[in-house]
């Protein structure tokens, strides 16, 4: 589904060059939900913003479905934004002065959706990551962080992705409404086969998925055993060995 | 949530500020919009002097003008040699003589008069008292033919008493009679005079009446109106009973000699002034005042408008800084909708219909301080014109020939302007601050839009 070669990022600052992805390649099938754990600035950020064709590499490719980011011009990017990808932005970069229902609405309207259709479906959405009804039409600015959480996953499903990025969508969550956004990843993943990567910290969210990554230092390696080593499931026969190289 | 309801929801976001931007649009849009008014107006009114300028000239004895100067008089021969240069369809002599109150000639001696240049005019008794008050300009006048000598006296204003060959005032224009009738055949001598209106009433004299000049009579056979206090000030003889009453026959004191086209006028003129000699006539288009005022008004005109284009700029450089100004704030915003896939032409879009709530506020009120401003600023502009042009003709009033004609008719003229702006003229002007609003929302949006979203969502 999505194939990630040889990616490279390197940023500029004073003379010093920082490499927060260092040659990362891997590949993720159709359905797929993983992971992508790793400390504090070690590019996890980054690396998820290359994917969602928000930034362009230094060098590398990655190849959606066949077509490469690489080569597309600026039009089709923002089309690829539009149509294939969900992102649920760490700082959830909503528009402050829309209610949330409008937030929602956006990518719809963009993406040429009848109006009433728009609004029931995202209300439908707004309802999916259970934020209160009487929340709905309140702008953005006057919503607590969760709840601004909650209605940045509800925009990035708006347009049914193919490929979900969500950097760290549980970060403001309390472990009952995370577990509950992990519950409604999940169920996209079984019941509309999306593809689905998670930047987390959050042990539960990445004992949960199918493929587990670290990032370190700009290195993606893969776990091939954690819930061994947590002790809580026997190791999924489909974590195998990461082709990210190391070293 | 539409592009549109987002834009209208953008412009009020910060009221505080919207009323502010507004504000400040609205006054330069207005004073734009009032220049332009301002400047139609005079223009219009620079188009109606040039035409009443028209296609008279006026010949004037070499060095002499009025009553001043020196030189040779006209006579008919002149009239006659005028009368055959090409384009000229109508000559009309004039003779202008200067009258006195006789009782009050008689009590300040013959000696009253002798101060004015006499060539062109001979300075006769009447039973009329003039309609206007010497002041204190016509006072320090007057004093420049008396000796000091004497104690400080109050004279009454000399009336003009012009004999016309054909029915037209002075200055060529046709008179405009009022009551009673025309002097019928111009050309032949006759005891029927026409008195200004403000000249009749001072005298109580109505259609009928007599008065004398020299002791002989005549009738009032109509009053006319030359629109202002001098001008109403004179009276108008056949032109043979003028030069009779002067004892100079075929003598003119300015010959009015129409052409018959605009274009023909300059070449005419050239033409005229080679048969008659530049030895023994002056030819002049219109009246000097008259130029005066068209070229000071020509100058407020241009200076309306540069200020118009002062102003249009000064608003078109507010919605350009405020534009760039908001997109640079809500930068983070554009990257977030180009992140969620807002195609470039959506997001440029949105905030060219959020300038054009802004500029559409900004001219509707400048509109309306426009309207309120615009007939002030007009009558301003041109009063102060007016000024300056009259300054000669009050000299010309207090002494000599009856300039106020001309003058006192421009000068109505220009006072009672009334600026009235053209909807096309308003709309071309809003369409050019719509213009630039346009494009001060459309280059800095497609140009921020056009950055990789990741850069705009990480700020400065
Ligand atoms: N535009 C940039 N310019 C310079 N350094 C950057 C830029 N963006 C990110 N970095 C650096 O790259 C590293 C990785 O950042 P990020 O991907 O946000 O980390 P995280 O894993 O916490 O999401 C950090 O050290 C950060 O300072
Ligand atoms: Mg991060």
């Amino acid at each position: 589904m999505i194939e990630v070669k040889n990616l490279v990022r390197t940023f500029q600052s004073g003379d010093r060059t920082i490499k927060p992805v260092n040659n990362v390649s891997f590949e993720l099938a159709e359905g797929t939900l993983a992971s992508i754990v790793g400390k504090s600035g070690s590019g996890k950020s980054t690396l998820l913003s290359l994917l969602g064709a928000l930034d362009k590499p230094t060098s590398g490719d990655v190849v959606v479905n066949g077509v490469s980011l690489a080569g597309m011009p600026d039009g089709k990017l923002t089309e690829y934004r539009r149509r294939d990808i969900g992102f649920v932005f760490q700082q959830f970069n909503l528009i402050p002065n829309l209610t949330a229902l409008d937030n929602v609405m956006l990518p719809m309207e963009f993406a040429g959706v009848r109006r009433s259709v728009r609004t029931k479906r995202a209300k439908e959405l707004l309802e999916q990551v259970q934020l209160d009804v009487d929340r709905h039409d309140r702008r953005i600015n006057r919503l607590s962080g969760g709840e601004q959480q909650r209605v940045a996953i509800a925009r990035a499903l708006a347009n049914e992705p193919k490929l979900i990025l969500a950097d760290e969508p549980t970060g403001n969550l309390d472990e009952q409404t995370g577990g509950h956004i992990i519950e409604l990843l999940s169920s996209l993943r079984r019941e509309h086969n999306t593809t689905i990567l998670v930047v987390t910290h959050d042990r539960s969210l990445a004992n949960k998925t199918d493929r587990r990554f670290r990032l370190q230092q700009g290195r993606l390696t893969e776990e091939t055993a954690p819930k061994q080593v947590q002790g809580m499931a026997p190791a999924s026969p489909k974590a195998v060995a990461a082709t990210a190289p190391v070293g | 949530m539409s592009v549109l309801a987002r834009s209208v929801g953008n412009a009020f976001r910060n009221k505080i500020r919207t009323t502010a931007v507004v504000a400040v649009l609205a006054v330069a849009i207005g004073l734009a919009l009032a220049m332009l008014v301002a400047n139609q107006a005079v223009t219009a009114k620079v188009t109606e002097l040039n035409a009443s300028v028209g296609t008279t000239l006026t010949v004037n004895p070499a060095g002499g003008q009025g009553f001043e100067g020196g030189g040779e008089p006209l006579t008919a021969q002149e009239a006659t040699t005028a009368a055959a240069v090409p384009n000229v369809t109508e000559v009309v002599g004039t003779k202008a003589l200067r009258l006195r109150n006789a009782t009050e000639a008689a009590s300040q001696g013959a000696g009253g008069g002798g101060g004015f240049g006499g060539q062109a005019t001979t300075t006769m008794t009447t039973s009329l008292t003039p309609a206007v008050d010497a002041g204190t300009l016509g006072n320090r006048n007057q004093e420049t033919g008396t000796t000091g000598t004497q104690p400080a006296r109050t004279f009454s204003l000399p009336i003009t008493a012009t004999g016309i060959g054909a029915e037209v005032d002075s200055t060529g224009k046709a008179l405009d009679i009022t009551d009673g009738s025309g002097l019928g055949d111009y050309t032949a001598a006759s005891k029927s005079a026409l008195l200004g209106t403000t000249l009749a009433e001072k005298n109580s004299l109505k259609v009928g009446s007599t008065f004398t000049i020299n002791d002989q009579t005549f009738t009032v056979a109509g009053l006319f109106d030359a629109g202002t206090a001098f001008g109403n000030n004179a009276v108008y003889l056949t032109l043979p009973e003028a030069q009779t009453l002067a004892a100079l026959p075929g003598e003119l004191s300015t010959m009015i000699v129409t052409v018959n086209s605009m274009e023909n006028v300059d070449a005419a003129k050239t033409a005229l002034q080679t048969a008659l000699g530049t030895d023994k006539a002056d030819v002049t288009q219109g009246q000097r005042n008259l130029e005066t005022a068209v070229s000071s008004l020509d100058s407020v005109k241009n200076i309306s408008f540069m200020a118009f284009v002062a102003a249009l700029g000064t608003a078109g450089l507010i919605i350009l800084l405020i534009m760039v100004m908001l997109v640079r704030e809500r930068r983070k915003e554009i990257g977030v909708l180009k992140a969620i896939g807002a195609p470039n032409r959506t997001i440029g879009l949105q905030f060219v219909l959020e300038a054009l709530v802004l500029v559409t506020l900004g001219s509707a009120v400048g509109a309306a301080v426009a309207s309120f401003a615009s007939g002030s600023i007009a009558t301003a502009l041109i009063g102060s014109s007016t000024t300056t042009t009259a300054a000669p003709g009050n000299r010309g009033a207090a002494g000599g020939f009856p300039g106020g004609g001309p003058l006192g008719g421009a000068t109505q003229l220009l006072t009672s302007v009334t600026a009235s702006a053209s909807p096309g003229v308003i709309a071309a002007g809003i369409a050019a601050v719509f213009g630039v609003a346009i494009i001060g929302a459309l280059v800095p949006a497609l140009l921020t839009a056009r950055i990789r979203p990741i850069e705009v969502l990480r700020g400065e």
